[in-house]
């Protein structure tokens, strides 16, 4: 990955933006990056969150990782699927770019690769 | 019909524009310039829960969707609808973090939780002006926060579909009345779909729950508390309300409509778009509402509605 990206203390470097709308998602030195498989639907398909039959996934390992909702500048959060809710952007709503358990209420991930810095 | 170009986009959290407004904490930082910039992040000052409920149909996730951004493109939004989002806007140099519910979906008056009132700072009550029906749903739509949202909850009346004139079936007349009243409550007309007065509408509910705030509670006083990603389960309607009546709602209250309008002790006229929330420290006639207000306290955004 690319080391410009995160700091000594692992913190992120610069701003998370939207890689759409480049909406901001995250201002620099509020997320740590943490290393962590989790299965996000894939951007493209409009239907991949919907049919879970079909899920079209794709497996991240990279996130930046942050313990209060409130950290984020921006960002929405979608109805629960399942006991996860999925994080996307606040403006466009493309996503999902992060991922959230109910079940670990003080972490909310957001996927480098899903994303674009400033 | 807009004659602020360009107004609603200046709170935006539009990252990407760096002509926007800058985010205190890391203003015009590109590239390998901001790099090794040790600041720091500001934190929030303010964290806001706003809520938007209304009967059916009436616009709600638009407005919400409007008040984040019109450029969204339907192919790239997730099927899983959004419970609600994080937004960031800067006001009178506070930075605030607005957590905006919307309640599509659960409008059956009962079915929305009692803990989206509860925490709800700011409410936005929704109708179509295009459908009586949704008009005459308020008074339930009222009931409602009467019983569980908090007192000190700033309300507003919107009354969606301004673009649809020509099937206007409610008069501006009957929305300001039914605001009028209420105490407190402002009353104005958008549209999502022209993105009229939308941006206004927040920003205006985020003011006045501002200037309403004592000093105190700055920065240190809302807490994650009372923002938990799962609702308390639903007390219905029939258990007694959370917080024991004291003895004057909202709407008995509303039989006592307030005729002055005082900022900073000054009297002012009525705005004719947007009733004032009844702001006057020394209302000894006819409210006990009050507030804290500066003495300069500017009309700065009022302004924009006449």
């Amino acid at each position: 990955m690319d080391e410009t990206l995160v700091a000594a203390d692992g913190k992120n470097l610069r701003a998370v933006l939207c890689q759409r709308c480049g909406c901001r998602v995250l201002s620099a030195g509020t997320a740590t990056l943490a290393t962590r498989e989790l299965l996000l639907p894939s951007m493209k398909k409009k239907s991949s969150l919907a049919d879970e039959s079909n899920p079209d996934c794709e497996l991240l390992a990279e996130h930046w990782l942050v313990h209060d909702m409130f950290t984020f500048e921006n960002v929405g959060f979608t109805k629960d699927v399942g006991n996860v809710k999925f994080l996307v952007c606040a403006d466009c709503e493309v996503g999902p770019i992060g991922w959230h358990s109910l079940e670990e209420k003080s972490n909310f991930y957001v996927a480098l690769q899903r994303v674009r810095h400033e | 019909m807009d004659s602020r170009p360009g107004y609603h986009r200046r709170f935006g959290g539009d990252g990407g524009n760096s002509n926007n407004i800058p985010y205190g904490d890391s203003p015009a930082i590109t590239g390998a310039h901001g790099r090794r910039r040790k600041q720091p992040p500001r934190p929030a000052d303010f964290k806001l829960q706003v809520i938007i409920i209304g009967s059916r149909g009436v616009g709600k996730t638009s407005l919400m969707e409007r008040f984040t951004d019109d450029t969204f493109c339907e192919a790239c939004k997730s099927t899983v609808g959004v419970d609600f989002k994080i937004k960031t806007v800067e006001l009178r140099g506070k930075k605030i973090r607005l957590q905006i519910w919307d309640t599509a979906g659960q409008e059956r008056f009962n079915s929305i939780t009692s803990a989206y009132y509860r925490s709800a700072k700011g409410i936005i009550l929704v109708y179509d002006l295009t459908k009586k029906e949704t008009f005459d749903d308020l008074p339930k739509w009222m009931k409602m926060i009467d019983k569980y949202a908090s007192e000190e909850a700033e309300l507003l009346l919107v009354g969606n579909k301004l673009d649809c004139e020509t099937d206007r079936e409610i008069t501006r007349q009957q929305g300001e009345k039914f605001a009028q009243q209420i105490t407190g409550m402002r009353f104005c007309e958008a549209s999502a779909k022209d993105n009229f007065n939308v941006d206004e509408i927040f920003l205006k509910l985020v003011d006045d729950i501002l200037k309403k705030m004592p000093l105190d509670m700055m920065r240190s006083g809302l807490s994650n508390s009372i923002l938990s990603l799962q609702p308390e389960p639903e007390v219905p309607p029939e258990l007694p309300p959370p917080r024991p009546p004291r003895g004057s709602t909202r709407l008995r209250k509303a039989r006592l409509p307030c005729a002055g309008m005082y900022y900073g002790g000054q009297r002012i006229n009525f705005n004719p778009i947007f009733q004032p929330a009844c702001s006057q420290r020394f209302c000894p006639k006819f409210c006990n509402f009050t507030r804290v207000t500066g003495e300069n306290e500017p009309m700065n955004l009022l302004s924009n509605f006449s």
